[in-house]
């Protein structure tokens, strides 16, 4: 059959070129990847990377900034050795073996030309409480004197924190009463609940402030830390009732007929099921709290109350051209927390998909 | 451990009836099993049993004592359901342990009892694993561990073994009747496997639309089924059924005159043969071949004739017709069963024959 032989290519394919073809068009990609998310990234990263040499290295006045220039001439060139090592050398001990060499490099590089410009002077706002007025003389915000930074600090931590647990707790039992029981106007309450996020909460300042004012609530973190929680709840209320949407019910009476009471089948069977949810939303609550800035400024004016956002505010908008040293490191101490709770938590935050969004 | 009376029990969400009021006792110590096409209501009335719904009417009473308002939790009942609902943030060997947990076992008996109910559905292997690690018979083979595992009175598997293969499920069928009989549950089983139903059970449950159409030993429902529902439900392939009119001592279906042997009947009958009870003849109702079937022991012939079609059931080993080939059928008269087709209720008595 003249047909079938035709069919059959004369030459069989070169195997070997293909495969190799295939190779280096596979390394290709992934070297132009390594670059544009390097390229892409450093804008993210370099403020960050800048405050905090800033905030280690900067003395009283001066605005020089060889330290960041020389941190980055030996950290960028790091990073691109080592993508290309990942690209360049096939062998994985060895490729491992060239990476902690050049990291070992830049280390003792970094030593040798970055290290000796290094101090904690400009923290030293973490030991001494009269920093400011030091600084400024009794003239500073308001005339009056600054809080310490731990109180601030305390504050912060203090609305962070209750505001984290009263989201939790609300929203986890309103989830799972939405997503478990039908009762009148359900179909409208979730509804409403999106309505109300996508509102800029910022419209409401104004009869939110009034409303304090008449409870009295007015410059008190309890004030705020309601108001804060009122916002938040409509979306982290939603979101756990996607995520119990996910817990078949079947699992829930199996546990009841198993011997459990619905109570003990919710916190046994049920809440171990959707901790991703509960850890996002605290996450996220909790965050939200640390970093709020617009409600307290608003409400809180005794230095007392202040809280990071505001004693951030209130350093820069003060000693803002006589030693941004400083800023930047209550920058740093004020990213912190949110930093550590992020990489403590990232392997939920990135199990997390929106569970199920669904009536 | 536990006779269950059901009296006039139904379950209603709104207009959806999905129970209709239903009577029914099980013995102490019976295995039942429930029969019924999808959506019938056996999971209802299983969860009803449990405790999981509460019914909508009617007084459940477990060994005379109405439960109706008994929490599931109380009622100690052990279930496996449709989908399994294992506990999927625990191990096998927890999720086995939970309901002894809950009911505060000392922790070393609870132990021993764990590994040894693992070992009875064979999962011991699979203890430190999660759900999600197990093929779906395995998870099943779990969940019957956990249901066992409290040593309930009252045992309730919706579908229990429909994910395992035809040996494990063999296996496990023998299991479950001889566990069942030796601690003396009574058990109900869901299961759309009639075989299934008719090797482990000692009565069968046939249910429709939320009704109980008939409850019965296997040969009652297979031999003397009550209704059209029940014929042609049991039974695998299909019963045959041909629609026609009786007067004057027969039963006519187009033109083919069948008369009655014993007792007799009016208007609108239907006639039901086993595909197993037809054989070829001599003589007899003429028809040809349209299809075969060989089913491996036995072979299906679809075969056309003037009152219909019919499928008859022969074993391999005899006389194999090609399609088309012409043939003469047979059926006795005591294999017949006749239907009103008004009321849909057997007529009891009442035979036909060939000419
Ligand atoms: N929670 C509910 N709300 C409203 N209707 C329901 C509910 N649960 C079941 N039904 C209806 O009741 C009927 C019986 O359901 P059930 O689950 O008992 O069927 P089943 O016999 O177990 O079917 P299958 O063999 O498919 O499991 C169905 O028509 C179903 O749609
Ligand atoms: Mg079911």
């Amino acid at each position: 059959m003249p047909e079938a032989t035709a069919l059959r290519s004369p030459s069989t394919p070169d195997w070997n070129a293909l495969a190799e073809r295939a190779r280096t068009r596979r390394r290709m990609t992934q070297a132009v990847l390594y670059a544009i998310l390097i390229v892409t990234s450093l804008p993210v990263v370099l403020p960050y990377f800048w405050m905090v040499t800033i905030s280690f290295s900067a003395t009283s006045g001066s605005t020089d900034t060889f330290v960041l220039w020389r941190s980055i001439a030996i950290l960028v060139p790091t990073i691109f050795v080592i993508a290309g090592l990942q690209q360049g050398v096939a062998d994985p001990r060895r490729r491992r073996r060239l990476r902690w060499a050049v990291i070992a490099v830049a280390f003792v590089a970094l030593l040798a030309f970055v290290a000796p410009h290094l101090h904690v002077h400009n923290y030293r706002y973490l030991w001494n409480p009269d920093i400011v007025e030091d600084m400024r003389g009794r003239t500073g915000a308001g005339g009056g004197q600054f809080p310490w930074v731990w109180t601030a600090f305390g504050n912060s931590l203090l609305l962070a924190g209750a505001q984290t647990l009263i989201v939790v707790t609300v929203s986890t039992l309103a989830g799972y009463y939405i997503s478990r029981f039908s009762f009148a106007g359900r179909e409208g309450f979730l509804k409403s609940l999106l309505v109300l996020h996508a509102f800029p909460a910022m419209t409401l300042i104004i009869p939110i402030f009034l409303i304090l004012h008449w409870t009295g609530l007015l410059d008190t973190l309890t004030g705020v830390v309601l108001v804060i929680c009122t916002l938040e709840l409509p979306f982290s209320v939603f979101i756990m009732k996607g995520f119990f949407d996910t817990v078949p019910w079947e699992v829930e009476m199996s546990a009841m007929t198993d011997g459990a009471s619905r109570r003990q089948a919710f916190f046994k069977v049920v809440l171990p099921q959707v901790r991703v949810g509960l850890i996002a939303v605290g996450i996220f609550a909790f965050i939200k709290g640390w970093e709020e800035y617009v409600f307290v400024a608003t409400m809180l004016f005794e230095k007392a109350n202040w809280v990071m956002s505001l004693y951030l505010f209130w350093v820069a908008d003060d000693i803002m051209g006589v030693d941004y040293g400083i800023v930047a490191a209550v920058g740093v101490f004020y990213v912190i927390p949110s930093l550590v709770l992020y990489l403590t938590t990232q392997k939920y935050l990135t199990q997390m998909t929106l569970g199920g969004i669904k009536g | 451990m536990a006779r269950i009376e059901l009296e006039q029990v139904s379950k209603s969400w709104g207009d959806v009836v999905a129970v209709e009021p239903t009577d029914l006792v099980i013995e102490d110590g019976e295995f039942v099993a429930v029969l019924g096409p999808s959506g019938c209501g056996k999971s209802t009335t299983l969860f009803m049993l449990a405790g999981i719904y509460a019914p909508s009417g009617g007084s459940l009473r477990f060994d005379g004592q109405v439960v109706n308002e008994v929490e599931a939790r109380d009622r100690n009942v052990g279930i496996v359901f449709q989908s399994y609902a294992l506990y999927p943030h625990m191990t096998v060997h927890d999720n086995i342990l939970f309901p002894l947990r809950l009911s505060k076992m000392p922790r070393s008996e609870a132990m021993a009892k764990v590994e040894r109910f693992a070992a009875l559905v064979h999962v011991d292997e699979l203890l430190d694993r999660r759900p999600a690690q197990l093929s779906g018979g395995q998870q099943q083979r779990v969940a019957l561990a956990r249901a066992l595992v409290k040593e309930p009175k009252l045992l309730l598997l919706d579908e229990p073994l429909s994910n395992l293969d035809a040996t494990l499920r063999l296996t496990m069928r023998t299991e479950i009747k001889s566990l069942q009989r030796r601690m003396g549950i009574t058990s109900i089983l869901v299961t759309h496997d009639q075989m299934e139903a008719t090797t482990i059970a000692d009565r069968i449950i046939c249910m429709s639309k939320g009704r109980i159409e008939q409850i019965g030993s296997p040969d009652d429902l297979y031999l003397r089924p009550n209704s059209l529902f029940v014929a042609s439900f049991i039974g695998a392939p299909p019963i045959n059924l041909v629609e026609g009119e009786a007067e004057n001592g027969a039963l006519y279906v187009s033109e083919t005159r069948l008369p009655f042997l014993n007792g007799g009947a009016m208007g609108q009958v239907t006639l039901g043969i086993r595909p197993e009870n037809i054989s070829f003849a001599e003589d007899g109702l003429a028809g040809t071949v349209a299809a075969v079937e060989p089913m491996g022991r036995e072979t299906l012939y679809i075969l056309r004739t003037p009152i219909g079609h019919f499928s008859v059931l022969q074993t391999s080993s005899t006389k194999r017709y090609e399609v088309d080939a012409s043939v003469n059928l047979q059926f006795a008269a005591e294999d017949t069963l006749l239907f009103d087709r008004a009321s849909q209720k057997r007529l009891d008595g009442v035979q036909v024959h060939l000419p």
